[in-house]
C-alpha cells in the first residue's frame, strides 16, 4: 500500500527516456441533438429517471430504429473539423452484449463502414500549451452509436435500478492512433477537442457530466497495451496514466511481461477489467433494418462553407496586432462564444464604423465592463449592458461629453439596477446626472469649480493645515472630496488647478 | 363462440366473428362484414402478443402494428391471436409455448397444420375467421397454407409495414395473408399494401409508382425451375403438378423449364442468415424491462441468463446458438457468405422475368422470350400427422429443415409468392420483385380453370 501511495504521490512524474511512452484516445462525445438517434424521445440529461423513453429506446417487440439526421449532421461537422475523410457510404452495425441498461441486447454502431476516417488535428506550442512547437494527432475514425441506460446500484437494498433515459442518445466515438508521446500532448489534445466540439455546438463537452468519456491506452516500448476505461476528468486522465506508466515501467524493469488487458482506475490506482483472452465477442452483424447512408460527393466542403471560425483560428487572429489581445483574453473569448460575439460587435462599431484604438475596445470589455461586474460579485450578463450601449459610452467618453469616471459610475450603477436595461445611453447619463457639464460657459464651470473647491477648504481646515505643513499628498484627498461632490463630471485636473490657485 | 378444438388461436376476443357497426367504415367497402385473426407476432393492444413464447406469455404491446391499425380502421372486427412456433421458428406450430395447433382442414386424423402461421391457416381453415395475417420468413404463411388448403400470401419484401411485428429475420419477415379465396386476400392486400414512415424498410411511395406490371395475357409463360424437381417431392405432389401444367397448355399458356443454379446452395444460406439475424434479434429478451422474469438473481449476468434459459424453447435455444456461432468471430465469415449467395439469385431470378425489377438501377427493357410466373408445388407433399412429425423431428431436426426448399427462394429474393389450394397439396405461384398484383390475377385465373 505504502509502494502504492508513493507512485502515486512521488516526486515530480517524468518519463523515463529509456522507457518510451506511447499513447492513444478514445473519446466518446454525446451530440447536442433536440431528438435520440433513432427515435423521436427528447435527449436529457437531468430529467426524472425514465420519462424519455420511446418504444425503441426500450426495446419493445415490434418497433424499429430510423436515423436522426440532425445526429448526422453533429458527427459531420465534427469530422469536417477533425480534418477526416467523410466516407460517402457508411453502415451501422450491431455489437451484441447483455447488460440490464442495453435494452436491445446489442449496441447500434458503425464498425465496418465508419462515417470519418483518417483525421488529424494539429497541437502547437503557443496555444496548446505542449512542450513541442508542433505535434499531429492522428485520428483513425470516428463513428455514430448509441449510448445506453444507466445502472445504478443501490448497495443497501442490494439492487439496480436502470435509467434508460440516456439509452439511445447520439454519441460519436473518435479513435486516435497512439501518436502522444508526453501527458502534455494528452492534455492538450483532450483540451483542445472539447473547445472545438463546444464551439461547434456539437457536444456540451463537459468531462464531469459523462457528455464526453476518454478511454486512454498504453505502451511502453513496443510492449503489449493495456487500456484504461472510462476517466472523467483531466486530473483522472493524467493520475491514470501516470499510475500506469510507473506500473508498467516497474514490472518491465523486474522483468516481468506487460499482458493486454483492459483495466479501471479507481481514484488511486488501475485494476485489472478483463483480459485479452476473456474480451467479449460482440458478435458484429449489419443492422440490416437502416439503410446504408449515403451522401454526395461535395457534402465535406459544404458542411465545411456552413462551419463558423474555428477555435485556433479565432485565437490566432484575436492575438495578431489588428486586435492586440492577450492570448489569456483570446482564450477567455474563444471558451466563452456569446463573450466572442459582444467583443467581435464591440470591435466593428469602435475600430471599423468609427476608427477608434483597438486598445479602447479591449480596456473597457474586460477592464472596465467585465471588472465592474466581478467587483459587484456578479457574473458577466451580456444581456444587460449590450454591446451597442457599451460602444455609445466609449463613444462618449472619446468625445468628451462624459469623464471617465462618470462612464465607469454608470456602468456599476445599470448593473445594479437591471430594470435600466431599456434606457439609451443619454437616457441614463441624464437619470444618473452624469454628463460633463457642457451648457456652462467656461467663465460658468471655472466660478462653479471655485465655489466648490471653497466650500471643501472651508469646511477641512485640519486637511489644509497639512497642505500648508508640506504633506502635498493630501491634495488628492481635497481632489477627491471634489470629484464625488460632482460625480465626477469635471476632470480632476480641474480641481487640482483651482486647489493649487486657492491654497498659494 | 365456435369451439376452436385444434388450438389455432391462443387468445380470443369476447365476442365473436360480429364487425362493429360503425358509422366510420368504409362505406362499400367489399370487407365489411368479415373477421380476422392475427398471428400473435403481430402486435395489438387490447391483449397480450406473446410471440408463442414464455417470456411474453404476459407482455401487452402499448401499441399495435400498422398492419393491424390499417384493418380496424376498416371497420373489421378482429376475433383473435394465432398461434404459431415461438418467434416463428418451425414448419409445424408444434413449438409453442401454448402447444401445438393442428389441423382443422382433417376431422379424422391430428395432422400438423404446418407452420410457423400454423395457428393462422388453422383458424380460416376451421371458419374461426374470414382471413388471417401470418408472417412469412422462408415460408411461414405458404407452407400452412398448403397444409390446410387455404390461400396463403406472402408480399413482395417492403411493400407490407412490419411496424409493430416481432422480428425473426428481419431481412426475410413479411407480413402475408391467408383466406380460403383469392378475392378477399386480394381486397386484405389492398388495405394494407402501402408505404409506413415508421418502416425504414417499407418500398416508398415513389418507388412503388414506378413498378412495372406484367401486362394481363391469356398466353403467359410461366418457368418451371428445374432445381426445384427433387427426389424429396411426393408421388401425389409430382402428380399434381404435371397435371396443372399441363392444364395450363391447353389453356393457351407456354411452358418452360428454367434454371436457377444458386437454390442448390439456399437452404444452409438461408438458416446462416435467418438464425444469425434471430440471435440478434431475439438478444433483448432478457426480462429486465417486459417479459418473463425470476424475482431475483444474485447478478445481473445471472438474472438474464437465467431469465432466457428458462424461457426460450428448445427450438429457438438451438437457433439462437447457431446464430450466435455464425456471428462469432472465429467462425469465419458466413453470413457475408450466404448474403453473397442471397445476391446471385436475387439476379438469377431478375434474369428469370419479362418484367424489369425496381430494385435495380439500370433497368431492362421488358422482355418477351422469359418467363411471367414461376411455378412449383409449395410442399413436398401432404401434411404429416403430429406423431410423425415430432418422430422425423427428433431423428434429426435437420429433416424439418429440408422442407423450406420450395418456399424459400421466394423469401431470399424478396419477391411475391402465393400458395393456392388446386387439390391436396398448393401449387406456389412467383412473380417480379414488386408485382405482386399480377401475381395474385394469374393465382386467381389458376383457382377459377380448377373449379
Amino acid at each position: 500500500m505504502i509502494f502504492k501511495r508513493l507512485l502515486r504521490t512521488g516526486s515530480k512524474f517524468n518519463l523515463d527516456p529509456n522507457y518510451k511512452f506511447k499513447c492513444g484516445v478514445e473519446i466518446h462525445t454525446q451530440l447536442k441533438s433536440k431528438y435520440k438517434l433513432f427515435s423521436l424521445s427528447k435527449t436529457s440529461f437531468n430529467a426524472e429517471p425514465n420519462s424519455n423513453v420511446s418504444y425503441f429506446d426500450c426495446g419493445l417487440p415490434g418497433s424499429q430504429p430510423k436515423l436522426n439526421p440532425e445526429a448526422l449532421y453533429l458527427a459531420l461537422k465534427t469530422a469536417v473539423a477533425m480534418n477526416s475523410d467523410i466516407q460517402l457510404n457508411s453502415t451501422f452495425e450491431r455489437k451484441h452484449y447483455f447488460y440490464p441498461d442495453q435494452p436491445l441486447g446489442y449496441q447500434i454502431t458503425q464498425h465496418y463502414h465508419p462515417i470519418a476516417k483518417n483525421g488529424y488535428l494539429e497541437l502547437s506550442g503557443r496555444y496548446d500549451n505542449i512542450p513541442e512547437d508542433s505535434k499531429i494527432i492522428n485520428i483513425e475514425q470516428i463513428q455514430i452509436e448509441q449510448d445506453t441506460g444507466k445502472t445504478n446500484y443501490d448497495k443497501f437494498g442490494q439492487t439496480i435500478k436502470v435509467d434508460l433515459n440516456r439509452s439511445n442518445t447520439p454519441l460519436i466515438e473518435l479513435v486516435t492512433k497512439p501518436d502522444f508521446e508526453n501527458l502534455e500532448q494528452v492534455r492538450a489534445f483532450v483540451k483542445k477537442y472539447q473547445t472545438i466540439v463546444r464551439h461547434l455546438d456539437i457536444c456540451s463537452g463537459d468531462l464531469e457530466t459523462g457528455a464526453i468519456r476518454v478511454d486512454v491506452n498504453i505502451s511502453i516500448n513496443g510492449n503489449p497495451r493495456v487500456e484504461i476505461k472510462n476517466l472523467g476528468s483531466h486530473s483522472e486522465i493524467q493520475d491514470a496514466l501516470k499510475f500506469e506508466y510507473q506500473r508498467q515501467k516497474t514490472a518491465l524493469e523486474n522483468r516481468h511481461s506487460i499482458v493486454q488487458e483492459t483495466r479501471g482506475w479507481n481514484g488511486k490506482e488501475t485494476l485489472s477489467l478483463r483480459s485479452k483472452e476473456d474480451a467479449v465477442d460482440y458478435r458484429y452483424v449489419p443492422d440490416s433494418e437502416l439503410p446504408i447512408i449515403r451522401l454526395s460527393a461535395g457534402i465535406a466542403e459544404e458542411i465545411s462553407s456552413q462551419l463558423p471560425e474555428l477555435p485556433q483560428t479565432i485565437l490566432e487572429r484575436l492575438c495578431g496586432k489588428t486586435y492586440g489581445l492577450e492570448l489569456k483574453y483570446a482564450r477567455f473569448l474563444v471558451e466563452n462564444k456569446e463573450i466572442l460575439a459582444y467583443y467581435n460587435e464591440i470591435f466593428d462599431n469602435i475600430v471599423v464604423e468609427n476608427k477608434k484604438p483597438v486598445k479602447l475596445a479591449n480596456n473597457w470589455l474586460f477592464h472596465e465592463l467585465m471588472g465592474a461586474f466581478s467587483k459587484l460579485d456578479q457574473k458577466f450578463d451580456v444581456e444587460l449592458f449590450p454591446p451597442r450601449k457599451l460602444s455609445a459610452l466609449i463613444l462618449k467618453v472619446t468625445d468628451n461629453k462624459i469623464s471617465q469616471t462618470s462612464a465607469k459610475i454608470l456602468l456599476s450603477q445599470v448593473i445594479q439596477n437591471p430594470e435600466d436595461v431599456q434606457l439609451s445611453i443619454d437616457e441614463l447619463i441624464e437619470q444618473y446626472d452624469l454628463g460633463n457639464p457642457e451648457d456652462m460657459s467656461e467663465l460658468e464651470l471655472d466660478e462653479a469649480v471655485g465655489e466648490i473647491c471653497q466650500e471643501i477648504i472651508e469646511t477641512n481646515m485640519d486637511v489644509v493645515e497639512k497642505i500648508k505643513n508640506g504633506q502635498k499628498n493630501s491634495m488628492k484627498y481635497l481632489i477627491g472630496l471634489a470629484m464625488r461632490e460632482t460625480q465626477g463630471k469635471v476632470k480632476a485636473s480641474e480641481f487640482a488647478k483651482k486647489f493649487n490657485n486657492l491654497l498659494k | 363462440m365456435a369451439h376452436d378444438a385444434w388450438n389455432s388461436l391462443v387468445s380470443r376476443r369476447v365476442a365473436d366473428a360480429t364487425p362493429p357497426e360503425s358509422p366510420e367504415t368504409t362505406t362499400g367497402s367489399q370487407l365489411q362484414g368479415t373477421t380476422f385473426a392475427v398471428k400473435d407476432n403481430i402486435a395489438t393492444t387490447a391483449e397480450a402478443t406473446t410471440g408463442g413464447s414464455r417470456t411474453l406469455e404476459s407482455y401487452t404491446s402499448p401499441f399495435a402494428a400498422t398492419v393491424v391499425q390499417l384493418l380496424e380502421q376498416e371497420g373489421l372486427a378482429m376475433v383473435g391471436k394465432a398461434n404459431l412456433d415461438e418467434f416463428g421458428m418451425g414448419s409445424s406450430t408444434t413449438n409453442s409455448w401454448f402447444g401445438t395447433t393442428t389441423n382443422a382442414r382433417y376431422e379424422n386424423d391430428v395432422r400438423v397444420a404446418g407452420g410457423s402461421s400454423g395457428g393462422s391457416a388453422s383458424a380460416v381453415a376451421a371458419n374461426l375467421a374470414t382471413f388471417s395475417l401470418g408472417t412469412d420468413t422462408g415460408g411461414s404463411v405458404r407452407l400452412p397454407a398448403s397444409y390446410c388448403g387455404v390461400v396463403g400470401f406472402k408480399p413482395s419484401y417492403g411493400r407490407v409495414s412490419r411496424w409493430g411485428v416481432i422480428p425473426y429475420a428481419q431481412t426475410l419477415d413479411t407480413v402475408g395473408i391467408l383466406a380460403r379465396d383469392i378475392d378477399t386476400v386480394l381486397r386484405v392486400f389492398g388495405v394494407l399494401d402501402r408505404h409506413d414512415p415508421k418502416d425504414p424498410t417499407s418500398i416508398t411511395t415513389e418507388v412503388r409508382g414506378k413498378i412495372a406490371k406484367t401486362t394481363p395475357s391469356t398466353s403467359y409463360t410461366f418457368g418451371v425451375p428445374s432445381q426445384l424437381i427433387v427426389q424429396e417431392l411426393s408421388p401425389e405432389v409430382i402428380d399434381q403438378w404435371t397435371s396443372v401444367l399441363e392444364k395450363l397448355q391447353e389453356q393457351g399458356h407456354k411452358i418452360r423449364q428454367v434454371s436457377l443454379p444458386s437454390i442448390k446452395q439456399l437452404l444452409p444460406a438461408y438458416y446462416t442468415l435467418a438464425t444469425a439475424e434471430a440471435a440478434s434479434n431475439l438478444s433483448r429478451y432478457d426480462g429486465v424491462r417486459y417479459g418473463h422474469s425470476a424475482e431475483s438473481a444474485p447478478s445481473p449476468t445471472e438474472l438474464i441468463t437465467g431469465n432466457r434459459h428458462d424461457a426460450f424453447g428448445p427450438e429457438v435455444q438451438r437457433r439462437i446458438l447457431l446464430g450466435n456461432y455464425t456471428l462469432s468471430s472465429s467462425s469465419g465469415d458466413h453470413y457475408l457468405r450466404a448474403t453473397k449467395i442471397r445476391e446471385q439469385l436475387v439476379h438469377e431470378f431478375n434474369e428469370i422475368f419479362n418484367v424489369p425489377s425496381v430494385l435495380f438501377a439500370d433497368a431492362k427493357p421488358v422482355q418477351t422470350d422469359n418467363c411471367d410466373f414461376l411455378i412449383s408445388p409449395t410442399a413436398f407433399g401432404p401434411p404429416p400427422t403430429v406423431e410423425e412429425y415430432l418422430k422425423k423431428n427428433e431423428e434429426n431436426f435437420l429433416n424439418t429443415y429440408i422442407n423450406d426448399l420450395m418456399t424459400v427462394p421466394a423469401s431470399l429474393a424478396g419477391i411475391p409468392a402465393v400458395s393456392i389450394p388446386l387439390n391436396e397439396t398448393g401449387i406456389q405461384i412467383m412473380g417480379q420483385f414488386g408485382d405482386d398484383e399480377s401475381v395474385l390475377a394469374v393465382a386467381k385465373d389458376l383457382m377459377e380453370m380448377f373449379e
